[in-house]
């Protein structure tokens, strides 16, 4: 083959050209930490990316969902909690007012300190989170107690007169997977029920009218009643607890596997960059270099 | 018997020819660089010898030969190599053009990325999430609105700035098949200039490069054949004469674009339809229905096919999700417990906009309540919510474009794919076409290519020839000079 200066020089040129837009490659990549820039540098990366990345974002939205769900079950965790406290004293109250070793004052202390603890089981109905009553079903913007129609909101309640229990049982549920929901209110009409206020109406009545011993310690059944459904519920709610624990262990899993798999996917390999970078680097430094040597002479330096 | 001056004659014939030849060996070099030069070389040839047959031949030892005459300055290049070229560059043309188009569509869809349609819907998937954990909450009410109001943008920037390329690929067009009559123009400038110089047996060179390079920018916008028509009179064999150039399509047809032998140019013209804006390639009253190869089927591709079906994709989508989504949120009920309002609308101006250009989210800042979070109307259910964001990952039925496709993501991620995969083919293929491309280029340069090293060697052979030449005469005007001044002078 006759090859020509011109020839040389338009091959040198293109080489040198190809050669800077191999470095310009890995110098992306190494800026990038990305293989691809666009998707028709690998379609399959790229769409696999886009999937990924999915993955990934659900992963953590659903993560960011297990915190709402939390919140909700620690709270109606800890008000159980006290709920159950304030009818183990009223079950004391009364197995103490039962005996009749009791005179009227003494009942009288007794029937107040009831009347303080069915406040307190009022507002703990009423408890409020993040401005949601949590005790009221789906029904969040409202009461779960009323007196005589009247929003009390989380103020203490004079519950002689017109108590009014709201029966909204709906779920409040958290989506914490893919098509996985999880209830995560307990149902406030297991709870507090219009006859557990009733109940302790009647007692606080009874005991100040001096109703016989056998009459108050009638109420002891009522009270372990209502103590065993507020106690059910919190074993459910603590095994809902469990399962959206073993929720959250997955999704940390899933979490790490999404991102591993997202980086393996499309984040560059730096070794093996650098490598080729330094290689492409020589080969381009000899290319110059050749370019150099074999442009400069022709004929015209040696003929005389 | 011969001439005394016989000699002479020969000599003068070789300075003259030698002299011709270190001519067009400065003219080689003076080209050396110059686009389309094919090297020139002289074809030398002896002149008849002395004697010739003849009735009253002279007696001689045998013939003798009378010297050298420059018969033709010819250009050195090979036919088949400018066929070679002119295929690859064709290639590289369609491809070129289609992965430049692809590569536009690609920037501006931007995926995978932050800023990319599929972001804006798992952004919108997310604040929907959020919304079923707290659907009494006004913030993150405000925050559907917000990222619905991106989600439609998005649909909208990418389906305008699809259409903004494709008016560019249009404008292109346009300019290409200007080109094209440019260069048809040039080359029946040419042939008419060639045919004046051809049938007085001259070989015109210079202007054959000139039209030779213009066929060659010809090819790389449009498949084209070129056949020689014969100039007549006195034109040499060797003579190259008009070429007649048609654009052939792969179906077959041919049409004629400069016409050798009436020495006409045709124009090439480009339509555009008015509903849907592909584009209709027309010459010498014919409609061109096959593909025409080159940039210019590259761009047509890209507006007629290409562009449309992505901006399609947009448009399907955006409808089936606007319908998917209103229909769920109708369904649902408000922060005020009303049914029934809508999310998004469409409105496309009575069909003069696309529908993906036109999608808006209808709630004002003031109309947050009306987002449907709640199946019953309760204030903390967020079940609807939930069904709201299944929409985005729900299985979807699309108007019988894909039903295999999971979701609304993946089925935009099918489409990216499709596109990536095409322009991945067209940048291989625009990159493999450019190396065939030139590497014909070598073998034709090697062949016409002009070395410098060879014209100086021949520079020095020819002023040798030339100088030798030189010598020769002096030599025979010492000859005659014997003859003349010193012979028939004994005694004197």
């Amino acid at each position: 083959m006759r090859v020509t200066q011109s020839m040389l020089t338009t091959s040198f040129l293109r080489n040198l050209s190809d050669s800077y837009q191999r470095l310009a490659k890995y110098q992306n990549q190494l800026a990038t930490g990305k293989k691809i820039t666009r998707p028709s540098d690998d379609p399959v990366v790229a769409t696999l990316g886009m999937e990924y990345r999915t993955n990934l974002s659900h992963v953590e939205q659903y993560q960011r969902n297990l915190s709402t769900a939390y919140k909700w079950m620690d709270s109606s965790e800890d008000a159980l909690k006290e709920a159950t406290s304030v009818m183990q004293r009223v079950y004391e109250l009364t197995v103490q007012a039962s005996n009749g070793t009791y005179d009227a004052s003494q009942r009288e202390d007794v029937a107040t300190e009831i009347g303080q603890l069915k406040k307190q089981m009022a507002s703990i109905a009423n408890t409020r989170v993040a401005g949601k009553y949590i005790f009221n079903g789906t029904d969040t913007k409202g009461t779960t107690v009323t007196v005589n129609g009247t929003e009390t909101k989380a103020k203490p309640v004079d519950l002689s007169a017109g108590i009014r229990v709201s029966g909204n049982s709906d779920a409040v549920t958290i989506e914490v997977n893919d098509g996985i929901e999880v209830r995560v209110n307990v149902n406030p009409t297991e709870v507090f029920t219009s006859e557990l206020f009733q109940g302790l109406t009647d007692l606080q009545g009874d005991l100040k009218n001096g109703a016989s011993p056998e009459t108050i310690g009638g109420y002891l059944s009522d009270i372990k009643a209502q103590l065993d459904n507020i106690v059910s519920e919190r074993a459910e709610l603590g095994a809902r607890y469990d399962r959206v624990e073993m929720v959250e262990k997955r999704l940390g899993s899933q979490k790490v596997i999404a991102s591993q798999i997202l980086s393996d996917n499309e984040d560059v390999d730096l070794e093996k960059v650098i490598m080729n970078l330094k290689i492409q680097e020589s080969v381009h430094r000899a290319a110059l270099a050749t370019g150099a040597r074999i442009m400069q002479p022709t004929l015209m330096d040696f003929l005389r | 018997m011969r001439s005394t001056f016989a000699s002479l004659e020969t000599a003068r014939r070789a300075l003259f020819a030698q002299q011709a030849a270190l001519q067009t060996t400065a003219h080689n070099i003076a080209n050396a660089n110059t686009p389309g030069y094919s090297r020139q070389r002289v074809n030398f040839s002896t002149t008849l010898p002395y004697a010739t047959p003849g009735f009253n031949n002279p007696v001689t030892a045998g013939q003798m030969g009378t010297g050298v005459e420059a018969g033709t300055v010819q250009r050195i290049r090979r036919d088949f190599l400018d066929i070679q070229y002119r295929g690859e560059n064709t290639k590289y043309g369609y491809w070129g053009a289609r992965s430049q188009a692809l590569s536009k569509m690609e920037n501006i869809l931007k995926e995978p990325s932050a800023n990319g349609l599929s972001k804006a819907f798992t952004r919108f998937w997310e604040s929907l999430e959020d919304l079923s954990n707290n659907p009494e909450n006004s913030g993150t009410r405000a925050t559907v609105r917000q990222r619905g109001i991106a989600l439609a943008n998005t649909f909208r920037y990418l389906s305008n700035s699809l259409e903004q390329v494709r008016g560019d690929i249009q404008n292109q067009l346009e300019v290409s098949v200007k080109e094209v009559n440019a260069l048809a123009d040039q080359i029946n400038s040419l042939n008419q200039q060639i045919s004046q110089v051809e049938p007085h047996g001259y070989l015109a060179n210079d202007l054959y490069d000139k039209r030779d390079l213009l066929v060659d920018k010809l090819s790389n916008l449009v498949n084209v054949e070129v056949t020689p028509v014969d100039s007549g009179g006195e034109a040499l064999d060797i003579a190259e004469g008009r070429y007649t150039i048609k654009i052939v399509s792969d179906t077959g047809e041919k049409i004629t674009l400069v016409d050798g032998k009436n020495l006409r140019a045709h124009h090439l013209e480009v339509a555009f339809a008015q509903d849907d804006g592909s584009a209709t390639f027309t010459l010498n009253d014919k409609v061109i229905n096959g593909s025409v190869s080159g940039k210019l089927q590259g761009l047509k591709e890209a507006n007629n096919t290409d562009y449309p079906e992505m901006l399609d994709h947009l448009d399907t989508m955006a409808s089936d999700f606007v319908a998917a989504f209103n229909s769920v949120q109708e369904s649902g009920y408000g922060l005020n417990g009303e049914t029934g309002y809508q999310f998004f609308e469409i409105q496309t101006n009575g069909g003069e906009q696309r529908v993906a250009q036109s999608v808006k989210v209808v709630l004002d800042d003031d109309e947050l309540d009306h987002i449907a979070a709640s199946n019953d109307g309760s204030a903390g259910d967020g079940g609807n919510a939930i069904d709201l964001a299944d929409v985005i990952t729900g299985s979807i039925e699309l108007d019988g474009v894909n039903t295999t496709v999971k979701d609304y993501k993946n089925y935009y991620e099918s489409v990216i794919g499709s596109m990536a995969v095409e322009a991945q083919e067209a940048d291989r293929l625009s990159e493999s076409s450019l190396i065939l491309r030139q590497s014909a280029e070598k073998r034709r340069q090697s062949v016409s290519g002009v070395s410098i090293d060879e014209e100086m060697v021949n520079l020095i052979k020819f002023q040798h020839a030339y100088n030798a030449a030189g010598r020769m005469v002096t030599v025979v005007d010492e000859t005659l000079n014997r003859i003349i001044n010193q012979m028939g002078l004994v005694g004197r």
